[in-house]
């Protein structure tokens, strides 16, 4: 189905990012490593155990999960804007490839740079706390059905947006509130009714909490749930990407 | 045989209601080098985006060798390749890099890729260029990697869209040339540009676009036949009294004839001796001959660049 362009964008943007390391791989695993110190190690102790999981493992999945969102769609949106605003995206949209080729190109490029900071995260919490991972093939799944889901986000707002500003603004005013709300720090089962109540109209909280049950075994709420929900947000987002994509929306004059 | 590129009543209508284009025609043989002239904002950059979709069509159609540019965007978009007005560059790579992605993005192998970049390189005169950024080469050799990269998966019709702006003398000698000689080769090429010499030296056929609209397509020749004025002036020594030219007529301004004619130095003798024979004394003749330039300043309203002594207009001749 897809020709040999679609992997040499794949290619171009895997190059892109690794060639950027020090702005797109080295931030999340040192911030995920200061929360494993500060939060984990030095409030841990204090706090204990949860469903039988010591705090500083219990935090992981949800870093990791921070790893995995913010990178993914920072790769899309940014590359796809830097290609609008520099005009070098005309390079690619007169070339054979259609709109659903090149917009999946570009999910995929985020959702690779999505799995390896995840990975990454995953690996440092191996070597600060010995975690192990109770399920390899499902924790993958989520990294990349989530990396995936806001890579095809990055796309859209990639799309949409006209300046870096609005790119960051989603950052910081969606999905960092999310992520934090959504339960890295504590088990919502901590929480007053009203904010539980909340924590399940929030999806990141789904995610991150199937993430949990993936490396640690343990969840707090229906990790089946969990997954459908990181799956269907992983079409949906992907879906509309490729739609607008194929449209010229805001790409195409 | 099919044309290269075909355009049928093509219509485009902006966001915001500005039409640039009011349904144009074009059909361009195969293996032609054809000349879009037209001024600044006349239509030209966006019936090429059409073709080869960078905007989307609002009416009529646009084909490349018979295949729909938009149904059939695919084997439309293999045969093109384009140099677009503006540069634009992906900053991440050298110009090795660059255009080896781009062969890649139209689907050549690594191996290929890395052959026609090698080539390419060459032809242009960019061979040590090939790790250096696009940032770090001067204007010209940026131009040079544009249209490179247009060429890079050697496609059958190239478009260039005013691939010589800015750039000195000596390199729009050698882009004519080149592109001369891929012409020769069987590449089939549409131009667009401001420089009037370029299309008269280039294209065998040139539409003038004006406001959305061609308002003429012929050769360079041809146009100024048409639709510019040529013709002699000659200046007598001896009036003479009831002068007749057979078969031309002739305006008389100062002791100066004006006979208006197509090929003003091939009928020259004939004149002459008309004129001798009726008793007439000849003091100077000369040729005037309007220029595309003109053409197109009468056709449009406006001139087609800035002012440049080289190619000073002979608006003078052509109001006497
Ligand atoms: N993206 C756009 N949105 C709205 N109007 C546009 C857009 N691009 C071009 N136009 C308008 O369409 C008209 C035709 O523009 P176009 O770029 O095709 O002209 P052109 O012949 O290439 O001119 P030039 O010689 O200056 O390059 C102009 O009036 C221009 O302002
Ligand atoms: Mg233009």
């Amino acid at each position: 189905m897809f020709s040999r362009g679609f992997w040499v964008i794949v290619k171009r943007e895997v190059k892109r990012f690794m060639f950027l390391y020090k702005q797109t791989l080295l931030p999340s695993v040192i911030s995920s490593g200061l929360y494993i110190i500060v939060f984990g190690a030095a409030m841990g102790s204090r706090i204990g155990e949860i469903k039988g999981v010591e705090y500083i493992h219990f935090i992981i999945p949800g870093l990791v999960m921070m790893s995995v969102i913010n990178p993914a769609y920072q790769n899309s949106s940014s590359s796809i804007m830097q290609a609008k605003f520099l005009r070098f995206i005309e390079d690619i949209l007169i070339t054979p490839l259609s709109g659903l080729e090149i917009s999946l190109s570009y999910i995929i490029g985020g959702t690779v740079r999505g799995v390896v900071n995840g990975a990454l995260v995953l690996l440092l919490g191996y070597f600060l706390t010995g975690l192990q991972i109770d399920n390899w093939l499902l924790t993958f799944v989520y990294l990349f059905a989530v990396a995936w889901a806001f890579a095809g986000a990055g796309v859209i707002v990639g799309i949409y947006a006209k300046s870096w500003d609005s790119i960051m603004v989603i950052t910081n005013f969606f999905f960092m509130p999310l992520i934090f709300l959504g339960g890295v720090f504590y088990s919502i089962e901590m929480l007053p009714e009203f904010w539980r109540n909340f924590s399940m109209v929030n999806p990141l909280y789904w995610m991150i909490n199937g993430l949990r049950y993936a490396t640690l075994g343990i969840a707090e709420t229906s990790h089946e749930l969990s997954l459908g929900i990181s799956i269907i947000f992983a079409i949906f987002f992907s879906t509309l990407a490729s739609f607008m994509f194929s449209k010229g929306y805001r790409i195409k004059t | 045989m099919k044309p290269a590129l075909e355009v049928k009543n093509l219509r485009k209508v902006y966001e915001g209601g500005l039409e640039a284009l009011k349904g144009i025609n074009l059909s361009i043989p195969q293996g032609s080098f054809y000349g879009l002239l037209g001024p600044n904002g006349a239509g030209k950059t966006t019936t090429i985006g059409i073709i080869t979709g960078l905007v989307n069509i609002t009416g009529g159609s646009a084909s490349v060798l018979g295949f729909d540019s938009v149904t059939e965007f695919r084997q439309a978009r293999k045969l093109i390749g384009l140099s677009p007005q503006e540069l634009n560059f992906d900053v991440f790579f050298s110009i090795g890099e660059l255009l080896e992605l781009q062969a890649g993005y139209y689907g050549l192998s690594n191996k290929e890729a890395k052959e026609r970049t090698t080539i390419m390189l060459e032809q242009f005169g960019l061979s040590e260029k090939r790790n250096s950024r696009a940032r770090e080469l001067s204007g010209g050799m940026k131009r040079r990697v544009q249209i490179a990269k247009a060429l890079v998966h050697d496609p059958k019709i190239v478009i260039l869209d005013e691939p010589t702006a800015g750039v000195d003398i000596e390199l729009r000698h050698m882009l004519w040339n080149y592109l001369r000689k891929i012409n020769e080769e069987g590449k089939t090429i549409l131009l667009t540009t401001h420089y009037i010499e370029e299309a008269e030296q280039l294209c065998e056929t040139v539409s003038i676009i004006n406001d959305g609209k061609i308002i003429a397509t012929d050769s360079p020749d041809k146009l100024t036949q048409a639709h510019g004025m040529s013709g002699l002036e000659i200046t007598l020594t001896s009036e003479v009294a009831d002068l007749t030219l057979d078969p031309w007529t002739y305006n008389n301004i100062d002791g100066k004839i004006h006979v208006n004619m197509n090929h003003p130095e091939k009928e020259m003798a004939k004149v002459i001796n008309q004129i001798l024979e009726q008793g007439g004394g000849i003091e100077n003749v000369q040729i005037y001959k309007s220029s595309l330039e003109d053409v197109f300043l009468k056709l449009t309203g406006k001139s087609l660049h800035e002012k440049d002594e080289k190619f000073e207009t002979q608006e003078a001749l052509l109001n006497v």
